[in-house]
């Protein structure tokens, strides 16, 4: 478990996240939707103990972010080193000892090349696959999906769901509705630095037609496109 | 166009703030820089205006990254590329041009003017990637990405100390141990991004300590077999080398504790006259170590508890 409460940030006088009160259970996979600015990678920088904040993040962990695997939106990738090297690296970092690491390439990436000469995509599935051999207990993924080809989304949907039944928990923050959709349990609506909805499953497509009305409106007609 | 150069401009002044120095030190300090080290490379060889005409190239080659000139491609038409790109080469041998006439070398002018010109239409692609094997990889990444880097520096090196034992020069061999050490410190140059410090389930003190061991392990490994050379064709110095590797491990223990007393920046400048002046003076290490340490200590606490 998660628990955050009155979860303030600001960065000098501007305020991105104001009064944020929410908990995320073992199990259970939360989405987190927002524009542009929203807040969301704030707020994961907060939940990993990257940045300063106002009110509390607690969780079941002595130190949540020894139990936190991050998936950032671009992953960055030092060069001259191999995504071999990469895995190796992380899996250090938590004193995971790495064995058959081509059993656990499920990506099938080209591990013994430089992981910076990547693409987009498998720079995201090089650092997936890296999180995961670090055997986390609760993980953020910031845009999973965003680059990825759509055998890779299909996979990576497949690797949220076995993360679920094994009692993981997952935020993770998407712009393609659909992915969130399939995926979550639960979807947060983050405006302006603060949740402004908060729906369950059965809600999704209510938010979905909302989010689209919010977002769209009259724009589309005001361009006035012929 | 004019607008690409003002934005040049401000971008070298955010560095050399951002390097801790004022614009008002900061640009003469450069050209007395400049300005030495040319006097010093002209002063130790006679085949200074060679090395003095590579080292002008050199420095234009990073220019034509192609990454870089295919963004000016994509903003600029092709009239206005060239220009730029020609500009660039030329601002940038500029100096070395103006010593050269001062030295009234004017025979290697046009060799530098005509091969920055021309680097100006070359692309290098940065995306060559064949990998070069490492056996640093069981711990990366500092002397896995240095290695790759500067991995024909080694075998200078051994051959230095091959080169010693023929010709039974001691201090060469020495200097073959010293070339090494100081490639290696260079690969704790620079910060790496907070998330592989931030990703250590590590205390900032084991954290520490983890890349000192490691480190040490791997300068051991590359100054091997110059020690073990060094020790049996020099018995009676034995004293000398054991007391220079161990000089050594303080330094890249120095760099280390220093990389990271100001992390994420990059190390700042009274950080290196501090490094410097301790090279000139030795014992004022016993007192910057544990202030590095203890700076070092306090950065790391941010990231890993």
């Amino acid at each position: 478990m998660i628990y955050i409460k009155e979860l303030s940030k600001n960065y000098g006088k501007k305020q991105v996240l104001k009064d944020i009160n929410v908990s995320f259970e073992k199990g259970k996979v939360y989405g987190i939707v927002g524009q542009n600015g929203a807040g969301k990678t704030t707020l994961f920088r907060c939940i990993a103990d990257l940045e300063s904040f106002k009110g509390s993040i607690t969780s079941n962990f002595d130190i949540l972010k020894n139990h936190l695997g991050l998936l950032w939106t671009n992953p960055y990738l030092m060069d001259k080193i191999t995504g071999k090297e990469y895995i190796q690296l992380l899996a250090n970092a938590r004193q995971v000892k790495l064995d058959n690491i081509e059993d656990k390439n499920i990506f099938d990436l080209p591990l013994d090349q430089y992981a910076s000469s990547y693409s987009t995509g498998m720079k995201k599935k090089l650092a997936l696959t890296a999180i995961l051999i670090q055997k986390n207990d609760c993980f953020i993924l910031d845009e999973p999906f965003n680059g990825v080809d759509i055998q890779g989304n299909i996979m990576i949907i497949e690797l949220i769901n076995k993360l679920k039944e094994l009692g993981k928990t997952i935020l993770i923050s998407s712009h393609i509705f659909s992915t969130l959709a399939t995926t979550c349990d639960e979807i947060h609506l983050l405006k302006e630095g603060t949740f402004v909805k908060s729906v369950l499953k059965d809600d999704f497509d209510q938010l979905e037609t909302a989010m689209k009305t919010f977002s769209i409106g009259d724009k589309i007609d005001k361009m006035e496109i012929v | 166009m004019k607008a690409y150069f003002v934005l040049q401009f401000k971008i070298l002044n955010r560095k050399l703030i951002a390097f801790g120095l004022p614009l008002l030190i900061g640009y003469p300090l450069l050209l007395v820089v400049f300005i030495g080290v040319s006097v010093y490379i002209f002063s130790r060889t006679p085949y200074a205006v060679y090395i003095y005409t590579a080292l002008a190239l050199i420095s234009v080659l990073k220019l034509s990254a192609q990454d870089r000139n295919d963004f000016l491609n994509t903003i600029f038409n092709k009239k206005q590329y060239r220009i730029i790109r020609e500009i660039e080469n030329f601002g940038l041998v500029f100096p070395f041009v103006c010593f050269l006439t001062y030295k009234q070398e004017f025979l290697m002018l046009l060799p530098i003017s005509v091969g920055a010109i021309i680097i100006s239409f070359i692309k290098f692609n940065t995306g060559f990637y064949l990998t070069i094997p490492t056996p640093f990889g069981k711990r990366p990444f500092e002397f896995t990405r240095g290695f790759r880097k500067g991995y024909l520096v080694f075998p200078l090196a051994y051959f230095l100390t091959f080169m010693a034992i023929t010709v039974d020069n001691f201090n060469l061999g020495v200097f073959a141990i010293g070339l090494i050490t100081v490639v290696t410190l260079t690969f704790y140059s620079r910060p790496e991004d907070e998330y592989y410090v931030w990703s250590f389930r590590l205390s900032a003190k084991a954290f520490l300590m983890q890349k000192i061991k490691t480190g040490i392990r791997y300068l051991t490994g590359l100054n091997l077999p110059i020690l073990i050379a060094l020790s049996i064709f020099f018995y009676d110095q034995m004293i000398v080398i054991i007391l220079f590797n161990l000089l050594c491990y303080v330094y890249l223990i120095t760099i280390i504790v220093a990389k990271y007393a100001d992390y994420p920046k990059e190390m700042n400048l009274p950080h290196m006259v501090l490094i410097i002046m301790s090279v000139l003076f030795p014992p004022i290490l016993a007192g910057i170590i544990p202030w590095f340490y203890a700076k070092a200590i306090k950065k790391l606490n941010i990231y890993i508890q």
